[in-house]
């Protein structure tokens, strides 16, 4: 009894001792990547021991004296934490794999050829309200994005011109839907402003090449806008910058599920134009009204619907010296108005399944006058036949209509399979003089685009685009491709290339329909580097037009061209506390054959060296933000290019360069709160700035008279533009609100 | 047999003892890696210390404070590297994961100094999304910052860690937003003498140099 129950107390004995009964053991390994590629410095760690070290540079690890039960775990920076409970009764050699931790690497995300600005922006890459609070931007996007490169300084017209592209071919798009008339309608020689206030959107994609098989008809670029969701909170704000006055509220409903909106804005400079001279002399207005009103409406679980619409009336009329006689004046006037209307849809179906419609509709009217007067204001013709097109009306209705409907169906590693489908109403009703005007086109497009992960660090975005006008009586296929490859560093290689079609333009379809789709194709490499609040952006691109329209000897698409051409920009938002600035540089090197150019030319809208700096200044104590831009490029070319008859063609008469271009931007804001005994207190600003600060003599062009002896330079309205107002806003802070627009 | 019964006795309490000793031994694991957080200034320090909380979190499932340290590493890095955008993110991340796993451990209702400590830590973690970009990022991670802040002092009003918190706040927030480096300072005092009555033990104790750093950059 006692030596069997000795006999069977030693065995229990053994088995409770066993953790310290075995002998000394040993766990060496390696530690790599699913790659292979050997960890070095990744911490091991074995508990309940307490003994550990680090991996050598090769990824080896080697952890001596260890016994019984023990759990393993592996760390380094940048991979998952692996562990494994080990029972050790002899040495082991373990070969480690650390899974990349997903959360601490960016994604690849493709950005050949475009600029991101959006709500969901990083360290230096931009915001919206970043894009828009440029100096001098006037609250146009279009002029904002003018310091990004990629952009011609145009200062006697609005748009965009990207590229060796003309204003024309950059389209704007709001929630997938086209804005046809994005500015007032043209004055010769004067910028007009933007019909759509850039405060409603929280996100921007500025495509300068190479954009997606989801948008069409724009050969240069794309400037992708969408609208914000649901205020946070209702508010109220007016803001008086004379010649402007702005008001607006939103309101937000109680659950939250649904929120309108209503702006007005009304300006009216002449009485700006008494103090500071101008240099047309204006005799009505420069007017602006316009409203618009917004409603979202949150439908279902994450279904969303928004409307927007924005009525518009301007009416610009100015006279200047005739340029082809001493004694008489040619008065201009342009009545505008317009209506817009966008209702976007925006679900998710089932599992991965997403729904985005749109629906867009659009009136214009412009009405322009011209006509010449003698010195007493009295309407004369001209003696010369050639001349009478200066006693001229135009009168033109356009109704355009848009569906748009996109399926996305989104898979693992954030892969995508996008199609669908949009058509295009087009109709235009008018008159010249005594001949009526008329177009109407029905175009119709599908496309098919698909984000393609085809390795951890390279991504690809494959797509085509159908479209055929009924008009021209054409289909075309417009095939995207772009890549994305990432670097360890944080840099990317992106490249891209497209073709890209766009119709002729109304202008010319009116004269003619025997026409086909002009066309573009891009090649674009991008290098971007993004770290530490600094980002760096190279582009070169590569672009070729065919199909061009020409309107010698009879209107044809015989035109050609070429745009190539470097860009840079770099931001650096960590350097100095408080101040983020950027620079670009531009090089253009583009000729095209178009229109009436007798051969291919350097475009008159088109200079090969263009600068740019936006600089921001946030001194936080005292709430003041001045802002700065500065843009210098190289002159642009003129041409006197007139039809000869000798030759029967047109000819160059006269040609030449203009001088360098400068121009420096400058604003300062300051905030403050009042009624402080208020419970939500609101908060008030003013802002002052000056456009063209240094008062730089600017030549855009030159005009000539009929004969080719006068020649007179298209300069700005006035050398400077000033302006200064107030701000206030009750219920939200609507700081970046203020900021956006004055800023 | 009254031997034998002894020498079992001694085998079975040497057993348990060891078990004691293995928890003592993961305590001292804790334990040394807060004397080097107590010492930390870089912010490679404490990645590194991350690093290490992590491993000892995965051998004591059940403890709270190795993930409630691995998150405050995270949101140190993050107040370090505050201009360096989104570099932070990753650690802005992880933090917030760590800080969720920590309060899984905790019983909410009861261990409420505790979760005013986790909830300081929460607040500054939602700081460092606010560095990733302001203009995108503040509007709603300033705010869920204030909140915590706000949650943890409601949990335990001499929490100093959730007064310095505070006092930073009122530091860096201009006038006008409310902000006032006059409450900021006597917040920062109030803090730091707070701080006077805490054992260096494995508990929460950080906040010295933090409020120090505050008070002399600010005088």
């Amino acid at each position: 009894m006692k030596t069997n129950s000795v006999k069977y107390i030693t065995i229990i004995l053994l088995a409770l001792a066993s953790p310290f009964a075995y002998g000394q053991c040993r766990i060496s390994g390696t530690v790599k990547t699913d790659q292979g590629k050997a960890i070095p410095s990744a911490s091991v760690l074995l508990s309940p021991s307490s003994k550990g070290g680090k991996t050598d540079s090769t990824g080896k690890f080697s952890v001596e004296g260890l016994k019984g039960k023990q759990i393993l775990s592996v760390s380094s920076s940048g991979y998952k934490l692996f562990t494994k409970d080990l029972s050790l009764d002899s040495s082991i050699y373990l070969d480690i794999i650390l899974k990349p931790d997903a959360r601490t690497l960016n994604e690849v995300t493709i950005s050949a050829g475009s600029f991101e600005a959006s709500d969901k922006a990083k360290g230096a890459s931009l915001t919206a309200m970043d894009a828009f609070t440029v100096a001098g931007n006037n609250a146009d996007l279009s002029l904002a994005l003018r310091s990004l490169p990629g952009t011609q300084q145009v200062g006697d017209l609005d748009g965009l011109f990207v590229r060796g592209g003309t204003g024309d071919e950059t389209k704007q798009f709001i929630d997938g839907t086209l804005l046809k008339n994005p500015n007032y309608p043209k004055v010769v020689g004067v910028q007009q402003y933007a019909r759509v206030n850039p405060i409603l959107f929280k996100g921007i994609l500025f495509s300068t090449g190479g954009y997606s098989a989801l948008y069409g008809q724009a050969m240069s670029s794309a400037l992708i806008l969408e609208s914000s969701e649901l205020p946070e909170k209702s508010s109220a704000y007016f803001a008086i910058f004379p010649p402007s006055f702005n008001a607006g509220i939103q309101q937000l409903s109680s659950n939250k599920r649904s929120s309108y909106g209503i702006t007005l804005r009304y300006s009216n400079a002449t009485f700006y134009n008494s103090i500071v001279r101008q240099k047309p002399d204006y005799f009505s207005g420069p007017e602006y009204i316009e409203g618009d009103a917004n409603f979202r409406v949150k439908t279902g679980k994450t279904g969303m619907v928004k409307f927007y619409t924005n009525w518009n009336v301007s009416d610009v009329g100015m006279r200047n010296a005739d340029i082809d006689s001493t004694e008489l004046k040619s008065s201009y006037q342009v009545k505008g108005k317009s209506i817009y209307n966008n209702l976007s849809y925006k679900d998710y179906l089932a599992d991965s399944w997403q729904i985005d419609a749109g629906l867009a509709y659009s009136y214009n009217k412009d009405h322009t006058i011209n006509g010449l007067l003698d010195a007493d204001g009295q309407p004369v013709n001209p003696q010369n036949e050639a001349l009478s097109y200066k006693n001229a009306q135009r009168l033109i209705r356009s109704n355009f209509a848009q569906a748009r409907i996109v399926f996305t169906n989104t898979f693992s590693n954030n892969q995508a399979l996008r199609f669908g489908a949009e058509l295009f109403y087009n109709q235009d009703r008018g008159f010249s003089n005594d001949s009526t005007l008329s177009v109407t086109d029905n175009l119709s497009a599908a496309f098919v685009e698909g984000d393609i992960y085809l390795a951890k660090d390279l991504a690809a975005k494959i797509g085509t685009r159908i479209e055929y006008s009924s008009l021209l009586n054409k289909a075309v296929v417009a095939p995207r491709a772009s890549f994305a490859y990432r670097l360890n560093d944080g840099g990317q290689f992106n490249l891209a290339y497209g073709i890209f079609y766009q119709e002729p333009l109304n202008e010319i379809l009116y004269q003619g329909t025997n026409l086909k789709f002009s066309k573009a194709t891009h090649y674009i490499l991008n290098y971007t580097k993004k770290a530490r609040n600094r980002f760096l952006r190279i582009e070169v691109y590569r672009k070729q037009y065919t199909g061009l329209v020409k309107t010698m000897p009879v209107i044809n698409n015989e035109g050609s061209g070429y745009a190539q051409g470097v860009e840079l920009f770099f931001r650096d938002k960590k350097t100095i506390k408080n101040l983020d600035y950027w620079v670009t540089y531009t090089y253009l090197d583009t000729k095209r054959d178009y229109l009436s150019y007798p051969f291919a030319l350097q475009p008159a809208f088109a200079t090969p060296h263009t600068a740019t700096v936006a600089i921001k200044k946030n001194f936080q104590e005292i709430n003041t933000y001045v802002n700065v831009s500065y843009a210098v490029a190289t002159g642009r070319p003129y041409y006197d290019l007139r039809y000869s008859i000798d030759e029967n063609a047109y000819k160059i008469f006269d040609q030449g360069k203009t001088k360098a271009y400068s121009v420096m931007n400058l604003q300062i804001a300051h905030l403050f709160s009042i009624f402080g005994s208020w419970k939500q207190r609101p908060v008030a600003g003013f802002s002052v700035g000056v456009n063209n600060v240094l008062g730089t003599k600017q030549v855009f062009g030159y005009n000539y008279s009929l004969d080719g002896a006068n020649k007179v330079p298209i300069t700005l309205p006035a050398t400077r533009f000033f302006y200064a107002g107030i701000f206030m806003s009750f219920g939200i802070d609507r700081t970046s609100d203020f900021l956006d627009k004055n800023l | 047999m009254k031997k034998l019964t002894l020498i079992i006795l001694a085998l079975v309490s040497v057993y348990f003892t060891s078990e004691a000793q293995e928890q003592g031994k993961r305590n001292a694991a804790l334990q040394s890696a807060i004397t080097k957080l107590d010492q930390a200034t870089k912010a490679k320090d404490f990645e590194l210390l991350e690093k290490e909380f992590l491993g000892i979190a995965a051998q004591q499932q059940k403890d709270w404070l190795p993930y409630y340290y691995a998150a405050f590493c995270n949101a140190k890095v993050g107040f370090i590297n505050q201009d360096d955008g989104e570099s932070i993110e990753p650690f802005s991340n992880r933090g917030e994961k760590q800080v969720q796993m920590a309060k899984s451990l905790l019983d909410t209702v009861q261990q409420k100094k505790e979760l005013s400590e986790l909830y300081t830590v929460l607040s500054m973690v939602y700081r460092t999304k606010v560095f990733i970009n302001p203009m995108t990022y503040g509007r709603k991670y300033g705010v869920l910052s204030q909140q915590y802040c706000v949650k943890a002092q409601a949990l335990n009003p001499e929490n100093p860690r959730a007064i310095y918190v505070k006092a930073w706040e009122m530091y860096k927030t201009p006038k006008m937003w409310g902000g006032d480096k006059e409450v900021g300072k006597q917040l920062a005092t109030k803090s730091l003498a707070l701080l006077q009555n805490e054992k260096s033990d494995v508990q929460p104790h950080w906040g010295k140099i933090e409020n120090q750093e505050l008070l002399g950059k600010n005088k």
